[in-house]
């Protein structure tokens, strides 16, 4: 029973709070090298991985570079700011 | 200095820069001209949300909601505008003060060496990026990277945005251990 409440607490919890995302964007601007350093430097990925999200933002013209809550996702995108990318937020399946 | 690296990490954590005096006296002035404009949008927040350049360094956080946007921006322009300014004021801190215009012309290409702490470091890394989002700006550079400005200007802001570019990768590629 009581698991079975929980489970259900948890999937509403889930529904109501969708997730968000931080997008980085493609610019002419910023140099890919710099642009993987980022995503190293902050988010913490290998460079492995950051070395991919760098080259999905490029080729493709956006990357999902992190998910989580709307206030966590706006922190990261005034940190990109910061780090002159062009980021933003929106919610998971926009 | 043709065939030496510009940028060399020393085992104190601190990286020594070698350029001619002429760069760093290039460098210092277009930093200088970003802290003009950075107070300029700190001051009147009116002109940082109409001015193109500010959009670039501040751009919407919400593609499809203006509110949401409008929001971020009131709550986060002043801080941002602030650290990019402080930053400047880091770089601007690392070259000294300014060389006697009575100099020689050999003088010009005398080498300097700067030492840039950690701080220093990202306090570069960061302006030399807002240098540049404001010179593509004033280039008119599309999204495809092609530059449209014309004029007597072009070339010279050409060349600067270039070389910021090829310093910031030196830069990155210095740290990149």
């Amino acid at each position: 029973m009581t698991q079975t409440a929980e489970h259900t607490e948890l999937r509403e919890h889930v529904l109501l709070d969708r997730p968000w995302v931080t997008l980085v964007w493609d610019d002419p601007v910023n140099l890919m090298s710099y642009v993987a350093y980022v995503f190293r430097s902050y988010f913490g990925v290998t460079p492995k991985q950051a070395e991919r999200l760098m080259l999905q933002v490029h080729n493709t013209g956006r990357a999902v570079v992190a998910t989580g809550n709307r206030e966590s996702m706006e922190r990261h995108v005034e940190a990109m700011h910061g780090y002159g990318l062009w980021a933003t937020l929106a919610k998971a399946d926009e | 200095m043709s065939g030496l690296r510009r940028f060399t990490p020393h085992v104190s954590g601190f990286l020594f820069a070698r350029f001619e005096a002429i760069e760093v006296d290039l460098l210092r002035l277009a930093t200088s001209q970003l802290v003009d404009m950075l107070d300029a949008g700190a001051a009147d927040p009116v002109l940082a949300r109409s001015n193109g350049v500010f959009g670039r360094l501040l751009p919407d956080a919400y593609r499809d909601d203006d509110e949401a946007a409008a929001e971020f921006r009131r709550f986060t322009a002043p801080g941002l505008l602030e650290r990019k300014e402080h930053n400047a004021q880091i770089v601007l801190d690392t070259l000294g003060t300014e060389r006697d215009e009575t100099e020689t012309d050999d003088e010009e290409h005398q080498p300097v060496t700067i030492s840039l702490d950690p701080n220093a470091v990202q306090a570069w890394l960061r302006s030399l990026t807002d240098l540049r989002l404001t010179l593509a700006d004033r280039l008119q550079v599309s999204a495809d990277g092609v530059v449209h400005l014309e004029g007597e200007d072009a070339p010279f802001l050409r060349e600067l945005y270039d070389w910021l570019g090829m310093l910031q990768e030196e830069l990155v590629y210095a740290i990149d251990v």
